[in-house]
């Protein structure tokens, strides 16, 4: 696209250059001693020429300072400099709120259609100042909330210029508070917006909804089919699914400087911070105080401050005077009562003082009650149950107290604590809607960090013993120990369970033999060909894998027994998310070295097992091949070493479980691999591989290997009983 | 002259040139539209008055508003506030009462009433009870039932409506709550009604069939779509993004596809139920197959929406963007699609797989309102075993119970109880409180003194604190959740069990890594017995087992909650009756939570012939006991029990090195 503009407008450039070079050709003045002057002539016309170019590229790639210092009038333009629009008083009115609308019926998704990402577009009406027949304005123009709101979204992903493309849109009309606007007038300014449809797929933010003297709990502007996120919803005026109801914003949170505290029990248990209570309810508070005394702290409006105080920010009780909203750290209930609105902005000062809210407001659709879970961060009491509020609160256990002063705070600071997150979780809510396959899971938007990253999910968690009918397959990495190989086929081919056989051939430079010389098994025998020698093939996620459980086994791997393998097998269905395996290794902390260590020797404890031969979920290959964090897979790839440490790793972060080692088999013995036990090669090997264990552990941020104590035996192993009667009575030695 | 005047011409030329071409260049650009790097900035404006702009609200509007008399519900509309008084239930705890159905009722509704009447919620008298139920019978078209007595304005009630066309002017509902199977969105009051499952006439009382999943991941040969069809059956459908396979209209390029005969559940990966088939029977067969539910409209309430996330079960999409749902599903990462089938199991195994799940979840929920703070969180709706089988009485916190510690990253806590069960002889265990006391890991003993003899007034010192209780003289009373049980984990042993300080270690270490699991010794194996088409049960040795003695075992402490509190009293009566029937009950009531089998640990042969009759009775189980197992397994509906052919020993056990190298050497003497 661009490309194309420049080259458009080069050739205009040209265009005109030329025509005007053509006159200057002919004027009588030039004609004569054309010779010499043509020399002269040539040379200018291409140093302009030259000249031109050199300022076309340097209006093309000098974008921002140039750019920004002509569209500065533009850009940074005042708000009273806005176009005027005049509504004349019959200018249509938009129907009410239709209180029946759901998203399937009254929102346009055919809208969002175009939205790639999973993500909807939003389009920002561009600002206007609405007057009336007399010039009388409707409202103020944007407050500055409105205008940090609309920023927020501007700035965000889901924003959008083209308003052809645009699946949701936001009026600049600020109608965050309807005591500043005119209501007939702001529908009619609403009304007239270019897209605006009856309203379909636009959405007004409101905070403080209706009036006095009866206070609706939604705006009263006519607003048609519009979302309207609102602050103070009641149950009769939320339209479940449809609005989105928002907090109220306290202006103190961008004012107030004010620590985390850490929850913990303070020094009132029960704290009432508003100021207009209605009379009675501050009856039945005063009535708590005088029954609990010091628990119960009821705070009122200070009425003998000394001139220049802020009397928002203090509080009293007789003659004591309070910091708001600093007091409201001291107490480990705070009660959020309703005033003439159910929505209070004392909502967000509590939980961002980590104090419990106690929510006493009948029919109150709580901010973001969509996804948020409220069970864990506050408590709601009935208002006739206002009386009982302190016995209700003393049945809360002192734990569950703590974990909902951390989630009040958590709440505030992902959700309450500026326009911005207002705004953004608005939109999001919207999204899931639209998207839902694509929506934040309830974990997302409830859990802590902390306990989002002390949590594991683990992704084969449902309770399932797979049948044993379903079998494994056997994956052999090989390379050209073809007779090695051949002897490893056979003798896996005698499990009963197996169910196929594949073999992945890492040679490129060799063929694998013909496929009459292949032993003949009873199950398929597949053989893969790979692109390129390397370990990680071992664990791709072949489309040849039919079964879930996988043993993975080296093309040296001869001396288990038919017996030890089935056993392996029946022990991954009970544990099918898991890594079981037969000689165990150990991860140990080198308290000299500071840091881990790999260990082989006779240990009571085990934390991976090797994979030269092993069991697990197929799923743990795919996880290998596309889910690997960093560049371990690179890493293992390159040093030709610690695939099965990888592995371990893998499983263990993913499921959170330790390994299971079966028998006690402790090393793969085999003929051709005695080389390798030499003295010197071990202890390079031992190197590398803790080298491996201290780069895994950093790439994953953690150590996810679980140290256990038990391996798996069969029920009757070494036990005094007929070897004849055993199930595998061929467990083989070390 | 002439050079200087044509010099001069040149030069006011070029300047000029060079002027035109300034000036024409911005206008230039503003002939071009749609630049990309000039669109890119262009936004919401940054306003140079920002900082002047007046805030939303006056000061004195906020943080508070103009006082309003506290208002009364309003008519029309109903919530739970408003509508239900739950002191009542607060002071006496959720008591259901039934009204009693006049006429004759369907066999579908006696199952309810049933499954109503076996829940510890339930009472026989209307003054007691607290939520009051009506079970809106189907009636003539036009008619209606007639409104109960002690109606009292359907306060406190729930009317049970489980047709999907209801009676169309159903009786003033008043304040009552209405229970209806699948419910529109529209009509349904979130936080106040429950909307239940469509169950379909042959739903079994209690037990019910398993989910069908045998396997975590799809199959790889599995089809990725069916679609539902008419009179519930399914259809498989292509995948081919040009189609879409719930429209009329483009029925012709369908692809290759096979209808299922009715009846047959559907194997595939995901299950579209269209809006243009409201037959929500679709939704639960798919749910018990495995089949991720995509239901192409959002008009219906899902069942038990108040607490299921059905988020991490079913996918809800809208039919008015095919192309996005299709490629959506297609290219779904495998570890959701892993996540979304295992979670179809759990719900349907939790909830739905039987009408008494269906009724008690509907209960469980109304007892979470009352609860309030104190009701289940949300995980424990949401991951196994489920709420049913997590009494938020126990605790309020998750990390107490022995399911969730992976979840919140915690580990059962401290060291272990172990409580000792003397009966009839009424002999002092000495030398088994000895070994006991000897373990690291033991914060205290406690005897349950239930024999008739006195228990002796002294008792041998040890090093942790002996707490003698006078226990009942009932065998279930060992599985009471005393309140001197400090540890979440619980050694059970009898007075004459035998076992070592090692054996206690070990065995201890394992039931720390499976807190949710029983780890015991001794083993029983269940079995089928044809000639007697009944299940049996052996306590002889052999290559798997399914139970372990409760007379030495390690269990968390919940189940004892667990088992005093949600097993059925016929089955603690039963069990009071045979003693050998006790540990049967306590092997199915784990085994039906966590569709695991127990786990063995070793156990030395010296104990097994010091004490030959561990099981009363010999080897082979008397009658009465063979009774036992399958009066259990009539009373859970189904054989919870699932066998195990492993058994955990330590890494080195019996292993040819030094005996210095081994932690637990004297698990190994002969």
């Amino acid at each position: 696209m661009g490309q194309v503009c420049l080259e458009r407008e080069e050739e205009a450039a040209c265009v005109i250059m030329c025509a005007s070079v053509k006159y200057n050709i002919r004027g009588p003045a030039l004609i004569p001693r054309m010779k010499s002057k043509h020399r002269i002539y040539y040379i200018t016309l291409f140093s302009i020429v030259l000249l031109g170019l050199i300022a076309t590229g340097m209006f093309q790639f000098w974008p921002h300072s140039i750019e920004s210092s002509s569209d500065w009038s533009v850009e940074k333009r005042s708000v009273r400099d806005v176009p005027v629009v005049r509504l004349p008083a019959d200018s249509p009115i938009p129907e009410r709120g239709d209180l029946s609308c759901r998203m399937h019926t009254c929102f346009d998704v055919y809208r969002c259609g175009f939205n790639p990402k999973n993500k909807i577009k939003v389009y920002i009406y561009s600002l206007k100042k609405y007057v009336d027949d007399f010039g009388v304005p409707v409202s103020n123009t944007i407050s500055r909330e409105y205008n940090e709101l609309l920023t927020a979204i501007s700035d965000s992903d889901y924003y959008t210029d083209d308003i052809s493309r645009a699946c949701l849109f936001v009026p600049s009309i600020d109608v965050l508070n309807q005591n500043t606007l005119r209501i007939k007038e702001t529908a009619q300014a609403l009304a007239q917006l270019s897209r605006w449809d009856r309203g379909t797929n636009h959405l007004l933010f409101n905070m403080l909804p209706g009036g006095p003297p009866d206070y609706n709990t939604a705006l009263d502007v006519p607003r048609d089919r519009a979302l309207l996120a609102g602050g103070g919803f009641s149950t009769w005026t939320y339209r479940q699914g449809y609005d989105v109801s928002i907090p109220v914003y306290s202006p103190l949170s961008a004012e107030v400087d004010l620590p985390e505290k850490g929850p913990g029990p303070r020094r009132y248990f029960l704290l009432s911070s508003q100021m207009a209570v209605h009379p009675e309810y501050r009856e039945d508070l005063e009535a708590l105080q005088a029954r609990h005394g010091e628990a119960v702290l009821v705070l009122d409006k200070c009425t003998n401050l000394s001139e220049g105080v802020l009397s928002v920010r203090r509080r009293c009780h007789k003659h004591q005077v309070f910091d708001y909203p600093q007091v409201l750290q001291e107490a480990t209930f705070c009660v959020v009562l309703r005033g003439a609105r159910l929505g209070q902005a004392v909502l967000s000062d509590v939980l961002r003082a980590g104090c419990v809210p106690v929510v006493i407001a009948d029919s109150y659709v709580l901010p973001f009650s969509e996804v948020l879970d409220w069970k864990r961060a506050s408590v709601v009491v009935p208002e006739e149950k206002m009386s009982e509020v302190y016995s209700i609160l003393q049945s809360v256990p002192q734990r569950q107290i703590e974990e909902m002063q951390r989630q009040a705070r958590w709440f505030w600071e992902a959700y309450f604590q500026s326009i911005k997150a207002i705004a953004l979780a608005t939109l999001q809510i919207i999204n899931d809607r639209i998207y839902p396959y694509a929506a934040l899971s309830y974990e997302e938007w409830n859990d802590p960090p902390t306990v989002k990253r002390g949590s594991v999910s683990n992704p084969l968690f449902l309770p399932l013993i797979p049948p044993q009918s379903q079998g494994f397959t056997a994956i052999v990495l090989t390379y050209d120990r073809v007779e090695s190989l051949f002897r490893v086929i056979t003798e896996v081919s005698k499990v009963p369970s197996l169910s196929k056989l594949l073999v992945v051939w890492n040679n490129q430079n060799k063929n694998p033999p013909e496929d009459s010389l292949w032993p003949k098994i009873r199950v398929p025998l597949k053989v893969v060909r790979t692109a390129e020698n390397k370990l990680s093939n071992r664990f791709f996620p072949y489309d040849e894998i039919e079964t879930e459980a996988v043993l993975a086994i080296d093309d040296d791997i001869i001396m288990l027994t038919s017996d030890e393998l089935q056993f392996g097998y029946e022990v991954w269905r009970e544990f099918p998310d898991r890594l079981v395996g037969y000689p165990g290794r150990l991860h140990l902390w080198d308290h000299e070295m500071n840091k881990w260590k790999y260990e082989s020797e006779w240990t009571n404890e085990v934390s991976m097992v090797l994979t030269g031969a092993a069991f697990y979920h197929k799923y743990f290959n795919y996880l290998y091949t596309y889910k690997m964090p960093g560049d371990i897979k690179n890493w293992v790839d390159a040093h030709m070493n610690c695939e099965d440490i990888a592995m371990n790793f893998l499983v263990a972060n993913v499921t959170g479980k330790a390994v299971i080692k079966v028998t006690p088999r402790k090393k793969f013995k085999c003929p051709e691999c005695t080389a390798i036990d030499g003295l010197s090669l071990d202890q390079t090997h031992m190197v590398e591989r803790s080298e491996c264990i201290n780069k895994f552990a950093s790439v994953f941020g953690t150590m996810p290997l679980k140290v256990v104590e038990h391996r798996a035996d069969p029920v009757l192993y070494k036990d005094d009983f007929p070897e004849k009667l055993k199930s595998f009575p061929n467990i083989g030695s070390l | 002259m002439q050079s200087w005047r044509g010099k001069s011409l040149w030069l006011a030329l070029s300047a000029s040139w060079l002027l035109v071409l300034l000036r024409v260049f911005p206008l230039l650009r503003l002939a071009v539209p749609a630049r990309p790097w000039a669109s890119a900035p262009q936004g919401w404006p940054h306003w140079l008055d920002t900082e002047l702009l007046p805030s939303f609200s006056q000061p004195g509007e906020l943080p508070e508003d103009a006082p309003q008399p506290p208002q009364a519900p309003r008519g029309g509309g109903c919530d739970w506030g408003a509508c239900f008084d739950a002191s009542k239930c607060r002071t006496g705890g959720l008591k259901v009462f039934v009204h009693p159905v006049a006429g004759p009722i369907s066999a579908a509704h006696r199952k309810i009433l049933a499954s109503i009447e076996s829940s510890r919620y339930h009472t026989a008298s209307p003054e007691e009870a607290c939520l009051l139920l009506f079970l809106s019978l189907e009636v003539p078209a036009g008619e209606c039932s007639p409104v109960p007595q002690q109606w009292n304005g359907g306060r406190n009630h729930l009317v049970l409506d489980l047709h999907p066309a209801p009676c169309p002017q159903t009786f003033q509902l008043g304040r009552a709550m209405v229970a209806k199977a699948s419910p529109t969105a529209d009509t349904f009051r979130p936080g106040f009604d429950v909307a239940l499952p469509l169950l379909p006439e042959a739903h079994p009382l209690r037990g019910g069939a398993p989910g069908q999943l045998r396997q975590h991941s799809p199959h790889p040969g599995v089809p990725l779509l069916a679609l539902a069809e008419e009179r519930g059956r399914w259809r498989t459908a292509g995948t081919d993004p040009s189609a879409c396979p719930w429209d009329g209209r483009c029925e012709q390029d369908r692809g290759p596809e096979q209808t299922h005969p009715g009846g047959t559940l559907p194997n595939a990966t995901f299950c579209l139920i269209p809006s243009h088939r409201p037959d929500a029977l679709h939704f639960l067969q798919a749910l018990q197959a495995g089949c991720i539910p995509v239901l192409l409209s959002p008009r219906w309430e899902l069942p038990f929406s108040e607490v299921i996330d059905w988020t991490k079960a079913a996918i809800v999409a809208d039919e008015r963007l095919p192309f996005q749902v299709l490629a959506a599903l297609q290219e779904m990462p495998l570890t959701r699609v892993l996540a979304l089938r295992q979670q179809t199991q759990f719900l349907w195994d939790a909830y739905f797989s039987s009408v008494e799940k269906v009724m008690h979840t509907t209960l469980e929920i109304i007892q979470d309102r009352i609860f309030g703070a104190s009701a289940h969180a949300s995980l424990l709706w949401n991951s196994p075993p489920g709420a049913l089988l997590a009494l938020p009485t126990f605790s309020t916190s998750p990390s107490d119970f022995p399911f969730y510690h992976l979840q919140r990253g915690s580990r059962p806590v401290g060291r272990f109880s172990a409580l000792i069960w003397v009966g009839a002889p009424g002999q002092p265990p000495l030398k088994l409180i000895q070994a006991v006391a000897g373990s690291q890991n033991c914060a205290q003993i406690l005897v349950l003194w239930s024999s008739e003899k006195p228990p002796p007034s002294r008792w041998p010192e040890t090093p942790v604190p002996l707490t003698v209780m006078d226990g009942q003289r009932k065998v279930s009373d060992r599985f009471f959740p005393h309140r001197a049980i400090s540890t979440d984990a619980i050694l059970s042993l009898d007075g004459h069990s035998s076992v070592t300080t090692s054996e206690v270690d070990f065995a201890f270490l394992v039931w720390q890594s499976f807190p949710e699991r029983m780890v015991g010794f001794l083993t029983w194996n269940h079995f089928w017995d044809e000639a007697q088409g009944g299940w049996g049960y052996t306590a002889e040795r052999a290559n798997e087992f399914s139970m372990v003695l409760t007379s030495a075992a390690f269990y968390h402490r919940y189940y004892h909650t667990l088992f005093t509190h949600s097993l059925p009293k016929a089955l603690r009566t039963l069990a009071d009756e045979a003693p050998t029937c006790v540990d049967i009950l306590m092997n199915f009531l784990v085994a039906a939570v966590t569709k695991l089998p127990p786990i063995k640990v070793p156990y030395g042969k010296q104990h097994l012939e010091a004490t030959p009759p561990l099981v009363p009775g010999g080897p082979e189980p008397q009658p009465t006991a063979r009774d036992c197992i399958n009066q259990m397994a009539a009373g859970f509906g189904y054989m919870p029990l699932v066998s195990s052919r492993l058994r955990l020993d330590p890494v080195l056990f019996k292993d040819p090195v030094s005996v210095l190298r081994k932690k637990y050497r004297s698990l190994e003497k002969p």
